[in-house]
């Protein structure tokens, strides 16, 4: 074995790593381990203080190998490579260890038992990284291009703003037109528009910029190339036989919600005059003048708040998030109908009032038009009842109000709106053809909601707007724009570098069994005839492009002829050594 | 250098701005008014709702905007204007001082411990000390020390003899008397003589001088000196001989004396010429109850052991004598020794005499008794007053001052009248001498001693007489230089002054320079040492045929009104120690000021307010290895013109003491969410979480929501957004720090409404916090600084309650940060009624301005949590990239 120059640096992550972990002594028994040149602690390895000493050690030391044990690699793995880069020590020289997330918060309760295990986790780090090889990556051509899938505002305005960059745009629409959920509101609120002029505005500026190619009534039904250069196949209604095929350098997945349908009795909804709040505002939209629903004037509305929202978990499929649109939109809404009928007798029974940020305004402005805000607890809901004769058709809502004493009260009303959030929109195609992550509500995860808010574990692809969590306009399209801003500062560089770290195919071993071939999720290796016959010996090779290096042909493979650069059968059996190995105390 | 983009602020909103920008090829100014970039988020615990460590989330986007190709990033730098120039923007940007050379730090933290000024760390919300000398925090960007001058001190900046007297004081009160005792040196040697005998103009201008009194700067001084001299400390390091050129000074007083130290520590070779038989000139005249005579030749001997030649008994009558015994350059420090006569009859009867000759007399020994005499001392200024309780002390039996001053215009500090008063001198005021007898002097009324002009021109009464008994008269009428030799080779003033160029104390004879009371006419040691301070600078200047500056400009002096202004509470310290005892009748001179004990200098020099935050007193300096510090860097203006702007410039937090209800400032055990965020965070000060007030670790830990937001009171009545998430996060928190405290959490709404965050708050109440919805009518703080909370329950009822907590928690909220406004001109950029910067068309454009080209990012223009301002940023971002990229676009 050769002889390597590892450094090797220990966080102490503030004290979050220290307090539970002896440090020191893990820097001062790996000083010891051959190869290890330099070993240190730091208070915050990440600190560009840190990050400073590293670059000079490195070249000082003349380093071949840097080990920084701190926290998850999901964290800082791309902040230590850079610092190997800075410093001309290829990136993949580098191996993160974590002694954070996996030692001192797992074993606070034990500090020897904690060091010990963050020696051996060192050591295993070591391990590895003296077996690790400069790896170079696979530069890739970017397009200039961009898909957008979603025609709603958040992907009308995505379009827009990647146009006006220099990036062409591809959108595409499931529906005959865009402009989704916006497009049918009656008011909303921050706009002194009215919502179909901000869509038919949005319309018209695309209209004007040749970069912009919509397609309506269209799907993407597949995804292909790399990362920087796919192709995507798109399938119009008019014409599905001959979908269209178009390389893109990225993909902004735009596909908004779908609204919460209460089920047949929940809160009476199924009663006639109980009705969701989307088709409140269609009653809103169509209604001139005074309100009235079936032709029957309305002088009393009761709203009932989180209806699908913030349920307990012990319900099956509950929806446990807070929808974060609707209280703002049914004050909104409220504000609305007194435009209509200033005496409008207007009950809100809600749990908490979340009308965030600036729009606490719009709250207290609705109390003093006159809005009554009742108070409920979620173990003691309202009910809903149709009131029997002589009332004629009217509701009956029956409350106990936490303001005035938890008494029970009874409200008439000709209208009751539940108020329904936001869910995930069913998109099984898409998931599957995209691979979006999916998370626990159903909702479309990111990678990190602060490091990378609009990426998603498949590079190249984002997300936007309430496909991620629900949101309203003007957040969806702030967040449209930053998924347009990322995928910009992708695009303009021209180039994306693809991790290295891919699998290998070792021909002289392999004995062409195929196996490899069913575990590849990514469809990355293909078999090819040696010879003329089709028939005959074939060989297997593995694209890199297309290659996530996810490891899950090496295990399948019966002769052991397949490897991941940067993590080979031998770096990893070096690692298990490294762990087994009990540790030599320092002379 | 050029830039696309200025993007204003590096919080995670700047950040992540200037980072995608730099992205997308563009090339950015990031200018961040503090000393490190990171904003806010950096210095919390965790961020919600993944609880990640606030430090990991922001180091890499900390160290990725620092290390872009494409970002140049000025921290300690402020946007001064910005104006629209052409649908571009020409901005004026100023670099701050740090006093750091940023390229030679190494941010090893050596100056952060030498240094001996402690101010409130804003960094960990005033919760502990930090030095003048710092670097922010652990993980600041760029890891570099900065100096926090806020101007000179008003002691240092008021002395005359231009000695760094916070910065003494500060020594002291780390108990570094020696170091002080150095400090001093480098104005003057006359360390001991000024710790007596100055008037202490320092302590009139100390800014504690306006609360319980000033600190005792002058008698810290003296102290400083006797620990070095009642030592018998030698000068260390002492200069060595560099320059060829010899310098004479005459005369030695404070002015010769302190002109010949400074030349001869910069290594010329320096001689005094003194006329009398020993050193120290008008330091003879004061008398030994003020100082002693052993001081003025502890003094003296500083000069001898840096190699001043002092040559007595040798008067110079002819300049040009110096020039030929080979001097290069002369300093001519002579003072007012010629006492000016009275021109009454009797005058120069053997029983008058002036008051320089009596009290040089009397000072070295040779003065006669007066046992039993009736005295007359003639004069109102200090010198009389010397020589009256001089007198006294003599054995004169009746002392009487003859002033011709009303009380209120004598010359004398009215102090030294009183104590001259108390010791038993009776003073006569508004009387002119008639004429003088044998035994007795002949008064005449006098109404007024100036004219219209100022000018001296005293109005008798001659109806208005007495006489008073005098076996005696000492007569103090006021002192002129003795420069009749001189008078046809050089050119004089009046009442026989030398007259020099202001500036650079030069004489009208090319070489020969002047300084001191010879100059300027009587003044005090300090004033004097000052001019021959300032006259050996200006020989320097002329010996290296340089152009003559003064040293190194002070910053300007700090307004008091500044320092006060930052003292959220202070202690009542009244000054301690040192009140003279004065007696009827003194019968010795012994000193008449006792001296400060130890634990009086460290009380008095305690009590300084470290007006101007740094103290200058070099211990940074000395102790940087690097020779890093640079206390004479000023700031640095530039112009630049770019194509877009982004505002990213943040918020601030409610002041939680505009709530008094709350009792925050007054009750210790209240403290404000930002506070506990710190007490949780990795880097927090205490490592661990205690309450402030006792150092106990909390039980009970009450929250109290919506401090300053949704609140009519206080003018906010816009919801902060974040308030509820992050101390849910705390509860969470502390459940992991203090698994056995209780927290109570009292709200309006619980407002959890981003991705995952009302999982996150069903969380914190299955972990065991308690939320009671009701809002806080009062907080009585008990005697063992535990808060009883009266509340409204409004889940149970509406019952008001109490419950006892022993911390409380103020959830503030999110105010504007009013930087923003003085960017532009008033009227050009927008804000909306609470004064954030104001979005044109929130929904379609967020982050738009109502100026084209402009674009703000983040909580700028309103509250937003971590994971929307990152988003806000993006679309300020792609706005001002689709900007710069229509105005490149061919027309």
């Amino acid at each position: 074995m050769s002889q390597r120059r590892i450094g090797v640096y220990v966080c102490h992550c503030g004290g979050n790593i220290s307090d539970y972990v002896d440090v020191e002594q893990v820097a001062r028994e790996i000083g010891a381990e051959e190869d290890v040149v330099v070993a240190k602690t730091a208070m915050f390895t990440c600190s560009d203080a840190t990050q400073s000493e590293m670059e000079d050690d490195i070249r000082q030391f003349k380093l071949d190998g840097l080990v920084v044990a701190s926290c998850s690699p999901k964290l800082h793995t791309l902040t230590f490579r850079a610092v190997a880069e800075r410093a001309g020590l290829n990136p993949y020289q580098y191996t993160q260890v974590n002694v954070r997330e996996q030692c001192s918060w797992a074993h606070t309760d034990d500090r020897e038992g904690a060091t010990a295990k963050a020696e051996r986790l060192v050591q295993a780090g070591v391990a590895r990284t003296r077996l690790t090889e400069p790896l170079v990556p696979l530069k890739v051509e970017t397009v200039p291009r961009t898909l957008i899938i979603g025609g709603g505002i958040t992907g009308l305005r995505a379009a827009i703003g990647l146009a006006d960059i220099g990036i062409e745009v591809v959108l595409v629409e499931k529906e005959r037109e865009v402009g989704g959920w916006v497009d049918r509101l009656a008011t909303m609120h921050s706009s002194r528009q009215r919502p179909q002029e901000l869509i038919a505005g949005l319309r018209e500026a695309i209209h004007h910029r040749p970069g912009i190619t919509v397609f309506t009534e269209a799907q993407v039904i597949a995804k292909g190339g790399t990362f920087g250069n796919y192709e995507v196949t798109i399938a119009v209604r008019r014409n599905e036989d001959h979908p269209i095929s178009i390389h893109v350098g990225s993909i902004i997945v735009a596909t908004g919600f779908d609204v919460y349908q209460p089920e047949l009795g929940e809160y009476g909804y199924g009663i006639e005059g109980v009705l969701t709040l989307p088709e409140f505002q269609e009653v809103l939209r169509e209604s001139e003048g005074s309100l009235k629903y079936h032709g029957r004037p309305v002088e009393t509305i009761a709203y009932v708040y989180c209806v699908g929202s913030r349920e307990s978990e012990d319900q099956g499929d509950a929806h446990t998030y807070c929808s974060r649109y609707c209280c703002t939109a049914t004050v909104h809404t409220a504000l609305e109908v007194f435009k209509h009928n200033p005496k409008m007798r207007q009950y809100h029974l809600y749990r908490d009032m979340r009308t965030y940020g600036e729009y606490e305004l719009l709250y207290s402005e609705s109390r003093k038009k006159g809005s009554r805000y009742l108070k409920f607890a979620p173990e003691n809901p309202p009910s809903i009842q149709k009131a029997g004769e002589p009332k004629g058709e009217h509701l009956t809502v029956t409350v106990h109000d936490q303001l005035t004493s938890n008494q029970e009260l009874t409200i008439s009303a000709d209208l009751v709106v539940l108020v329904t959030g936001m869910i995930p929109r069913e998109n099984v195609d898409l998931v599957h053809t995209l691979k979006l992550p999916v998370g626990k509500g159903g909702f479309y995860n990111e990678i990190h909601p602060k490091l990378r808010p609009v990426e998603t574990v498949v590079d190249g692809v984002m997300l936007a707007g309430t496909c991620q969590n629900p949101k309203t306009a003007a957040e969806s399209v702030a967040a449209g724009l930053a998924a347009a801003t990322q995928s910009a500062s992708i695009l303009k560089k021209g180039q994306v570098q693809l991790d290295p770290q891919v699998a290998v195919i070792d021909e002289a071993r392999c004995n062409q069994c195929g196996e490899c071939l069913s575990a590849c999720p990514y469809e990355a290796i293909a078999s090819r005839p040696l010879t003329d016959d089709d028939k005959g010996p074939r060989r297997y090779v593995i694209n890199a492009a297309t290659c996530k290096g996810c490891g899950g042909c090496v295990p399948v493979c019966p002769v052991e002829a397949i490897g991941v650069k940067g993590y080979t059968p031998d770096e990893i059996r070096a690692m298990i050594d490294g762990l087994l190995r009990e540790v030599v105390a320092p002379v | 250098m050029e830039y696309d983009t200025l993007v204003i602020g590096s919080g995670i909103s700047g950040m992540e701005s200037a980072i995608k920008l730099g992205d997308m090829g563009y090339r950015v100014l990031l200018v961040e008014k503090e000393a490190s970039i990171g904003g806010k988020m950096i210095l919390l615990s965790k961020v919600f709702p993944t609880l990640d460590c606030a430090s990991c989330i922001s180091t890499p986007k900390m160290a990725a905007a620092i290390h872009h190709p494409n970002v140049t990033a000025l921290t300690y730098a402020e946007v001064e204007k910005i104006r629209k120039l052409d649908g571009r923007f020409q901005v004026e940007v100023v670099k701050h001082p740090r006093f750091v050379d940023e390229a030679a730090c190494t941010g090893c933290q050596q100056c952060e411990t030498a240094c001996t000024v402690s101010v409130p760390d804003q960094f960990n919300s005033d919760l502990v000390a930090r030095h003048a000398a710092y670097i922010p925090f652990p993980q600041a960007v760029p890891k570099k020390a900065v100096l926090e001058r806020a101007g000179t001190s008003p002691c240092t900046e008021t002395c005359p003899a231009g000695v760094k007297a916070h910065g003494y004081v500060s020594l002291a009160r780390s108990g570094e008397y020696e170091k002080a005792f150095q400090l001093v040196l480098q104005s003057t040697p006359l360390v001991g003589t000024l710790g007596r005998a100055c008037f202490a103009p320092c302590e009139s201008e100390c800014s504690r001088g306006s609360l319980e009194g000033p600190v005792s700067i002058r008698r810290i001084k003296r102290y400083i000196a006797d620990d070095h001299y009642d030592a018998h400390r030698r000068l260390q390091a002492l200069p060595e001989i560099t320059h060829t050129e010899r310098v004479a000074i005459v005369g030695s007083g404070p002015a010769g004396l302190t002109a010949a130290w400074q030349l001869a520590r910069k290594g010329y070779p320096v001689t005094i010429f003194e006329a009398e038989d020993q050193a120290g000139g008008a330091l003879w005249t004061i008398p030994a109850y003020r100082l002693p005579s052993a001081v003025i030749g502890q003094d003296l001997d500083n000069l001898r052991q840096i190699g001043v030649s002092i040559r007595t008994n040798t008067p110079v009558h002819r300049i040009e004598d110096l020039f030929d015994q080979g001097f290069s350059a002369i300093v001519l420090a002579v003072g007012t020794t010629s006492p000016v006569q009275l021109l009454v009859a009797g005058a120069h009867a053997s029983h008058v005499d002036n008051a320089l000759h009596f009290l040089k007399a009397v000072k070295t020994g040779v003065g006669t008794r007066l046992e039993g005499m009736t005295v007359a001392v003639v004069g109102g200024g200090n010198v009389a007053i010397d020589s009256a309780r001089s007198a006294l002390r003599l054995g004169a039996r009746v002392v009487r001052l003859i002033s011709l001053e009303s009380r209120e215009a004598m010359p004398a500090f009215s102090w030294e009248v009183e104590e001259a008063e108390q010791e038993g001198v009776f003073v006569l005021n508004g009387w002119g001498v008639e004429s003088i007898g044998e035994s007795e002097l002949h008064l005449m009324g006098c109404d007024a001693t100036l004219d219209r002009e100022g000018r001296f021109d005293p109005q008798y009464d001659r109806t208005r007489v007495q006489s008073v008994p005098a076996d005696r008269v000492i007569v103090a009428a006021g002192m002129r230089p003795a420069t009749e030799a001189w008078q046809s080779t050089l050119t004089l003033a009046g009442g026989g002054r030398i007259a020099v160029e202001s500036e650079s104390q030069a004489t009208s004879w090319p070489g020969v320079f002047a300084a001191g009371d010879a100059v300027s006419g009587p003044t005090s040691i300090a004033e004097a040492a000052g001019a021959g301070k300032k006259a050996a600078e200006a020989v320097e200047a002329w010996l290296s045929a340089s152009a003559f500056s003064p040293g190194p400009m002070r910053l300007p002096r700090v307004s008091q009104e500044e320092v006060l202004a930052r003292q959220s509470q202070y202690a009542l310290r009244p000054p301690r120690g040192g009140n003279k005892a004065l007696v009827l009748h003194p019968h010795d001179f012994t000193e008449v000021e006792p001296a400060l004990t130890e634990s009086e200098v460290r009380d008095n020099s305690g009590r300084c307010l470290d007006c101007g935050v740094c103290s200058e007193c070099q211990e940074c300096v000395a102790a940087c290895p690097a020779d890093a510090i640079h206390l004479d860097a000023r700031e640095e203006r530039f112009e630049t013109t770019v194509d877009s702007v982004i505002i990213a410039t943040g918020f601030k937090l409610f002041a939680a003491d505009r709530k008094p209800l709350y009792g925050f400032g007054r009750f210790k055990n209240v403290i404000t969410g930002m506070q506990m965020d710190r007490l949780l965070a990795p880097t927090r000060p205490y490592h661990t979480v205690l309450r402030p007030g006792d150092g106990k670790v909390p039980e009970s830990i009450a929250y109290i929501m919506c401090t300053g937001s949704r609140d009519q009171t206080v003018g906010n009545p816009l919801c902060s957004k974040i308030c509820c998430m992050y101390s849910n996060k705390q509860n969470q928190l502390i459940m992991g720090a203090l698994p056995l405290a209780d927290v109570t959490v009292y709200d309006i709404d619980m407002r959890t409404t981003g991705k995952g965050y009302e999982e996150f708050y069903v969380q914190t109440r299955a972990m065991g916090t308690t939320f009671i919805k009701g809002r806080i009518a009062e907080i009585v703080e008990k005697d063992n600084g535990n808060l009883v909370v009266r509340y409204e329950d409004i889940d149970h009822g509406g019952q008001i309650l109490e419950q006892e907590h022993d911390l409380v928690v103020l959830a503030v909220g999110v105010q504007p940060n009013h930087d923003v406004e003085r960017f532009f001109e008033p009227g050009v950029l927008e804000f909306d009624d609470y004064a954030y910067v104001n979005e044109a068309d929130e929904i379609l454009s967020p982050g738009q301005t109502n100026v084209p080209g402009v674009y703000v990012a983040g909580t700028a223009a309103g509250a937003k949590d971590i994971p929307e301002s990152i988003l806000h940023a993006g679309s300020a971002v792609a706005q001002a990239s689709a900007y710069i990229e229509g105005r490149r676009l061919p027309v």
